[in-house]
């Protein structure tokens, strides 16, 4: 039979930014699909190394734009390791709190477009939306900004948490375990979701160790790798931390394991509070200044769990500038996976398996 | 680690055989003198990361393929043939991957002149 080449994109409702796909089938069967990136490129590594070092923060935020803290966390903590500053215990605690409701709000990002995707349920869309605001809005108490904060600063954050900030979380955590429970019912009850989804887009486990995927594709493949627990930074290992694996490998895994992790990412909040009452020293950081501490380290390697996967980067200092930075972006090595997962499938299911692998695509091409 | 380009390939079967199968990423600095490539492997059993790191004489940046061991390899390479000029011999596709960049001259080099209008190859 003929094979059809189509094109989708790069723009698409579907394709969460500008991505292109090219897309080889046989009848309605994908034979090959060819991502094609870089309609985003800005070329951030090469803008770090013509600021100085804290001058980047607002430029890692736009790298992902979902989960903007967690890539400013991840430079932030690049530059600490290579200036040697060292975080107080209280600031730890502090960026976990925040690291965390951050991951609450991406994993809802990801709820709702996901379940716009499949296009049968605005329900999900709508909840998943709702509930991201909520977190927006305690992420707006605790920084001041809505979306992009630049809240971390060498060695803790910008400023003392506000007044109110822990009892309007800690209510805000009591509201959404009940309602968590509505989005586990509709994912176990709802039959058309579970037809979208289960056996869908299957990703083997030899398959996702040597294609290098990394997050939740990686583990609801049935890999045990979360950098919390592997590699754990911060307090994460004082607090008990079990990360969620799955075997199946499928898309429907892919998005239990997105809301088992809200779960558990409720749980580090609430011990956060708790053992922040005791800790020491003080959760605020150095001031921005145009004059910051020598490096020490010529080279620095920090990984990070961000919400969509390892990030890694790898900073070779110089004395004001990194003299060279170079990122491992989550979403571009699961993306470089889409082939793999996609063939053999349906055209109608192509987009609820790009939805799963949870595409930013600003990240991709950085 | 620092290997030589004529191992390069060899010290990475060899890591992949005791058990580094999994590729955090691949990635280049330009010291001007020469420019590094850099392999970051990874170990899920033993938990544990091997940093192998291989200097390229400017004049001649070019490395061999390892999409054989692993296939996840394919798109940091050819990021980084389009990023830094640095040829990867025996690739099946040749496509770059941004691909979008039409200019002179490899962006992340240090040769690389920041701030100047765009010129066409």
């Amino acid at each position: 039979m003929a094979i059809t080449r189509i094109n989708i994109g790069p723009v698409h409702p579907s394709t969460h930014g500008v991505a292109r796909l090219v897309v080889d089938l046989d009848g309605d069967t994908i034979v090959k699909v060819e991502p094609h990136i870089g309609y985003l490129h800005r070329g951030v590594e090469k803008l770090v190394e013509n600021r100085i070092y804290m001058q980047s923060p607002p430029y890692m935020e736009k790298i992902d734009y979902v989960a903007p803290m967690a890539v400013d966390e991840l430079y932030v903590a690049t530059v600490e390791k290579a200036l040697n500053v060292d975080v107080s215990e209280k600031a730890s605690y502090a960026r976990i709190i925040l690291l965390e409701l951050q991951r609450i709000a991406s994993h809802l990002f990801f709820i709702g477009s996901v379940t716009n995707d499949l296009g049968q349920s605005f329900t999900g869309f709508m909840w998943g939306f709702m509930d991201r605001d909520k977190v927006l809005r305690l992420l707006e108490n605790a920084t001041g900004q809505r979306m992009f904060y630049v809240n971390m600063r060498l060695g803790g954050i910008n400023r003392e948490f506000p007044k109110d900030f822990e009892y309007e979380t800690k209510e805000f955590l009591d509201y959404f375990e009940k309602r968590l429970k509505d989005y586990e019912n509709f994912i176990e009850k709802n039959p058309i979701f579970i037809q979208r989804m289960k056996g869908v887009g299957i990703l083997n486990l030899d398959d996702a160790i040597n294609l290098g995927v990394t997050g939740h594709v990686l583990r609801a493949s049935g890999v045990k790798y979360d950098v919390r627990k592997n590699n754990p930074y911060y307090k994460y290992s004082e607090l008990n931390f079990h990360p969620k694996i799955l075997s199946d490998g499928d898309n429907l895994s892919r998005f239990r394991i997105r809301v088992m992790e809200i779960r558990e990412s409720i749980r580090l909040i609430r011990d956060s509070f708790y053992k922040m009452e005791s800790a020491d020293g003080s959760m605020v950081g150095m001031p921005v200044k145009l004059f910051s501490p020598k490096p020490t380290n010529k080279i620095s390697i920090v990984n990070r769990e961000l919400p969509r996967g390892e990030g890694l980067m790898y900073m070779v200092a110089d004395d004001k500038k990194p003299y060279r930075l170079s990122m491992r972006a989550p979403t571009f090595i699961n993306l470089a996976a889409l082939n793999k997962i996609a063939k053999g499938h349906k055209l109608a299911d192509l987009f609820s398996i790009f939805g799963t692998l949870d595409m930013v695509m600003a990240d991709v091409d950085r | 680690m620092s290997i030589e380009k004529k191992d390069l390939v060899k010290s990475i079967e060899q890591a992949y055989s005791e058990g580094y199968t999994y590729l955090v990423k691949i990635t280049a600095v330009d010291y001007v003198k020469t420019v590094n490539v850099i392999y970051i492997l990874r170990s899920l059993d033993k938990n544990q990361d091997k940093i192998l790191e291989c200097e390229l004489d400017p004049a001649n940046l070019s490395v061999e393929t390892i999409t054989h061991i692993y296939e996840g390899a394919d798109w940091y390479e050819r990021e980084m043939q389009e990023m830094f000029g640095v040829r990867i011999n025996g690739r099946k596709a040749k496509r770059l991957i941004l691909e979008k960049w039409d200019g002179k001259g490899y962006p992340l080099r240090k040769s690389f002149e920041w701030g100047k209008p765009y010129e066409k190859e």
